[in-house]
């Protein structure tokens, strides 16, 4: 990158809403930071284009987005060029905080103003934190970027220092002993094949658009408990894949979110809360730091942080606040610790970048979406993966809020394209109050054998679809016409939805179901699928067998229901299989 | 203070004016425009773009009238509103002018109307219940103080009616009324029940015509909301009716075009989600301070259209208003999980149960149309859905308190079904079914 010595600047010539226009006669660079000044505070803006200035041919046009409020911005007013592009601070202390999508930390902001007003800053982590360094090289060593030279304890996690990634083959000049330091200090001096010497701190800044690079990359194998039945069982995601999770409004995105957030089994959460409510982050970090992290005991937010460019936030930073959590992701994952970042939701992303290339006057693609946006969201996308040389993994699940609920649109689609899973939310479903409303019906997962085995996932899945399928011809030509095969072969499908695929996720034991607890579940699943049961008395009517069939079953839904809310110990646990066995049988059994 | 003027106005269209050069007025500040000989202050505008070579400006009454030789005088300052307690019971415009014909105002305090986003660190997570005496409300779609929910409603329904009876019963310190777009009626309405109920004393109503300036209706919400604002951040608790954003939308769409931006759907601006989202979200129980609750109107004829369904996404749920009933399976409040927990013990399962067997009906319903639903358990859930329409969906009656309504419920499965059947656990049914 260019480093012109003197400070580079320009003059505002164009202002519009978060777009301006500015002329320059040094040197611009594409993709770099400025800060213009408005009112005597300055606010950051990133440039986006380059132009030749038809009014003066030593001058060029500078075109860039603002990612704060521009009242009060005149024309004239300076610009000035940083050199550097768009980057995030890593290093300890990176978990357990909450910031803007620009890497504010809010609760530090809050100390200034009690709103989000432009100019305001603050330093994105604690530079007064003292960490306890374990160094791990000594002088002389050889160390490229990437490798660790130390260790301090972040929480419960080994947080390592790296070399920046940057950095190739340099030996290490000095290196300080076991000592507390801030991310300000110098831990270590390295030098480069060039022979120019670099200080290295505990924290250092990386270009949020630049991915950082994998050590080993490897296909994701293993399964997440995510503690949701209908994901584990039938849509499951591995540790470094990637779920694109649309639904229209009111179909629990938000709840789901949530679950996610409190029980899938992984070291680090992100969560990007990207142009959506306020009120659903703040849930996140004030009531989820109350809850345990279901691994380690610990509060839940110990695991977590948050970048939240929410929806009354400047749109502009939205953009940047899923590239930031991606590449903290990254950061972790190349720690080789397991990583789910949550983004809600990448409409409102892909909708940031639809109003600045309306702005800029690009010509619009499908419903004005920049015409290049399926490719930038498979670049996001492609951000996540397993890495063997770390045995890190960053796994991205995005919501996709479709205009109107349909998944026709280019998001939707695009998202779709670029996914290993699709988890689709279903305004039906929602309708009925079947949460969560993932339909058992429509979802792909790259993932084959899991918690159970495929056969078995294949059996449920055509159990589901034939009761579905029986659903809509008694709707159609009613019940009577139904053969009473079919008709307990609908009740069975019934049961496995609303007693395995329904969950709720307030409860407080049904809300999360560990792998060993879906096995059980499994097994009693399959052997009502398999079962023929035998319910006709000699001398009944048709519709009195039907009625008969119905009471028995709604009497085995009532009891699993209650066994999924109470059955804890493994003893009450493994009562389930028993059950339906009884049940199959047609013997007395108590409920 | 001497103001800078400009003379010379270069273009003057719908809603929007320009000016060539830059007269070195700022992004957003306001303008005066005076009649060239009188010096007769005609409206205000805003700067909206500016370059080294034009600026536009959106003008507050309307450009009808203006030539270009009318004045121009900066006031070098943004949008603010005036604030003062003497506001309540009175009546303004969009962009805070006394409009009841009562004396000016003195105001306390000039409040800025960029709607500033609240620090989230400063907002409290909602846990406090705002019983409105509405059943379909209070136990399937709890309010909850400092939510911002919209009521949508096709335009003939009588979604206004349930906006001021929602009002009425609320428990908010000071009310504001922001309507755009109004009917006179409506405005008269309003005003009446208001009056009629004892609130008018805590009211501020901020209301736009139908047919008044576009700008003002535009600027409407922002006005209201700093209001709004500053009586939250000095402790009160604030209750923010918005009817009907669907108009406000609607003149957002016009002036967007009128700028030649580029339109995403149905000629709405790429930016509607946004700029909806920046309104709404001025919702906010404050720490330390009061909370600003928003109830909205929103008037569509499909869910699908743009501003019902961006709503969606932006608002903590919604109320369905249709055929004169609030229907369950489209209403949904998202704060109620931050409350009913705390209620009896039967509120959560009867909730879910119930709505379970509606769904279950509603499709007993459709096969009934075509002759299908000829089985005796078919025939208990048509009659379940008859009796739930009647006693539950109603929103128009005597208010009944939670626990009533709670009993109301377990009245209506009685009639119809067999305990097994409403999916309820056994240790409730035992408690409560008797």
């Amino acid at each position: 990158m260019n480093n012109t010595n003197k400070t580079r600047t320009g003059t505002l010539i164009a202002i519009q809403d978060s777009l301006v226009k500015a002329r320059f006669f040094s040197n611009v660079i594409m993709g770099e930071t400025a800060q213009i000044m408005v009112d005597g505070k300055s606010l950051q803006a990133e440039v986006l284009q380059i132009a030749p200035d038809p009014k003066n041919p030593e001058a060029g046009i500078a075109e860039m987005q603002v990612f704060e409020d521009l009242t009060g911005a005149q024309i004239g007013a300076t610009v000035e060029f940083t050199g550097k592009p768009l980057s995030v601070l890593l290093g300890p202390g990176l978990l357990t905080s909450i910031w803007d999508g620009l890497q504010n930390p809010l609760y530090k902001l809050s100390e200034q103003n009690a709103y989000l007003v432009p100019g305001m800053k603050a330093a994105a982590l604690d530079e007064e934190k003292l960490w306890d360094f374990t160094p791990s090289v000594a002088v002389g060593d050889v160390v490229s970027g990437g490798d660790a030279i130390g260790t301090v304890p972040e929480g419960r996690l080994n947080h390592k220092i790296l070399v920046p990634f940057n950095f190739d083959k340099c030996t290490v000049e000095s290196i300080i002993e076991k000592k507390s330091v801030n991310i300000t200090e110098t831990v270590a001096v390295i030098r480069d094949k060039q022979d120019v010497k670099h200080d290295v701190k505990l924290a250092f800044r990386w270009a949020v658009k630049s991915p950082i690079p994998f050590k080993s990359r490897a296909i994701p194998s293993k399964t997440i408990s995510t503690g949701v039945r209908v994901i584990d069982f039938l849509a499951p995601v591995s540790y470094g894949g990637t779920v694109g999770n649309p639904g229209p409004f009111g179909a629990g995105k938000t709840v789901l979110q949530h679950s996610l957030c409190k029980y899938a089994l992984a070291d680090i959460i992100i969560m990007a809360a990207c142009g959506e409510r306020a009120g659903e982050a703040v849930e996140v970090f004030k009531d989820f730091a109350e809850l345990e992290d279901p691994s380690t005991g610990d509060s839940l937010m110990n695991r977590m942080c948050i970048f939240g460019n929410t929806s009354s936030m400047p749109v502009a930073a939205r953009e940047a606040s899923v590239f930031i959590a991606l590449t903290v992701g990254e950061y972790y994952r190349y720690q080789g610790y397991s990583v789910v970042l949550l983004a809600d939701s990448t409409s409102r992303w892909a909708q940031a970048l639809r109003e600045r290339s309306g702005r800029q006057g690009d010509i619009p693609g499908p419903e004005a979406f920049p015409m290049d946006i399926p490719d930038q969201i498979k670049g996001m996308y492609q951000r996540a993966g397993a890495d063997e040389g770390t045995g890190g993994s960053l796994t991205f699940i995005g919501t996709v809020s479709p205009a109107g609920g349909n998944f026709q649109e280019p998001v939707t689609q695009a998202t779709m394209d670029a996914t290993g899973g699709f988890w689709g939310l279903s305004q039906d479903r929602a309708d009925a109050k079947k949460y969560p409303a993932i339909d058992p019906l429509a979802y792909t997962s790259s993932v084959y054998d899991s918690f159970i085995s495929w056969t078995d996932r294949n059996k449920m899945l055509q159990t589901l679809d034939e009761a579905n399928g029986i659903d809509q011809t008694i709707s159609t030509i009613g019940l009577k016409k139904v053969p009473l095969e079919k008709y307990v072969l609908y009740q069975k499908g019934l049961t496995i939805d609303f007693c395995v695929m329904q969950q709720n996720a307030f409860h407080e034991q049904d809300a999360c179901t560990r792998p060993d607890r879906l096995v059980i579940i499994n097994e009693a699943v399959q052997k009502l699928i398999d079962s023929s049961i035998q319910f006709a008395q000699e001398g009944m009517e048709d519709e009195e067998v039907k009625v008969l069939v119905k009471n028995k079953f709604d009497e085995l839904r009532q009891w699993w229901r209650d066994w999924n809310g109470t059955a804890v110990s493994s003893e009450e646990q493994a009562v389930l299989p028993q059950k339906v066995e009884q049940f199959i049988l047609q013997e007395e059994y108590s409920l | 203070m001497i103001r800078k003027e400009i003379n010379r106005i270069s273009e003057v269209g719908k809603a929007l004016i320009s000016v060539e050069g830059n007269p070195g007025v700022a992004l957003n500040h306001v303008v005066e425009l005076l009649e060239a000989d009188t010096n007769q202050s005609l409206s205000f505008a805003k700067a909206i773009n500016i370059t080294e070579d034009s600026t536009r400006f959106q003008v507050f009454n309307g450009t009808q009238g203006l030539s270009t030789q009318t004045k121009i005088r900066m006031h070098e300052v943004p949008l603010s509103a005036g604030f003062s307690h003497n506001m309540l019971g009175r009546s303004f415009d969009g962009v805070g002018d006394v409009a009841d014909g009562g004396p000016e105002i003195i105001f306390e305090k000039e409040v800025s109307t960029r709607l500033d986003t609240l620090n989230p660190t400063v907002r409290l997570v909602p846990k406090q219940p705002l019983w409105t005496g509405i059943p379909m409300i209070d136990v399937f779609n709890t309010l909850v103080k400092s939510q911002k929910i919209p009521i949508f409603a096709g335009p003939t329904e009588p979604y206004n009616r349930l906006l001021s009876q929602i009002a009425q019963g609320a428990q908010a310190d000071v009310i504001i009324f922001a309507g755009i777009g109004l009917k006179f009626d409506e405005y008269h309405y309003f005003k009446e029940q208001l009056s009629q109920s004892g609130n008018i004393d805590k009211t501020i109503m901020f209301s736009h015509l139908a047919g008044d300036s576009q700008i003002k209706g535009l600027m409407l919400p922002d006005v209201a909301l700093s209001v709004a604002r500053e009586f939250a951040d000095q402790g009160k608790d604030v209750l923010v009716l918005l009817t009907d954003m669907t108009n406000w939308s609607n003149i957002l769409r016009n002036v967007a075009n009128y700028q030649d931006q580029i339109p995403s759907l149905q000629g709405y601006p790429g930016s509607l989600y946004s700029e909806l989202a920046k309104r709404y979200e001025v919702a906010a129980d404050i720490e330390g301070a009061g909370s600003i609750t928003i109830i909205g109107a929103t008037t569509l004829e499909s869910l699908e259209d743009p501003v019902p369904d961006n709503t969606g996404y932006i608002t903590e749920g919604q109320f369905f208003l249709e055929s004169g009933k609030l229907k369950l399976a489209r209403s949904l409040s998202r704060l109620k999980q931050q409350v009913n927990g705390d209620t009896r013990s039967d509120h959560r399962p009867i909730m879910t149960a119930m709505a379970s067997l509606l769904a279950d009906a509603e499709k007993a319903y459709e096969a009934a149309e075509v002759g299908a639903a000829n089985d005796a358990f078919s025939q208990k859930l048509l009659r379940y859905r008859e009796d739930f329409i009647a006693n539950m969906e109603e929103p128009f009656g005597d208010p009944i308190e939670l626990n009533a309504a709670l009993d109301r419920c377990w009245d209506i499965l009685k009639r119809h079904f067999e305990p097994t059947e409403t999916g309820l656990s056994k240790k409730l049914i035992d408690e409560y079914w008797k």
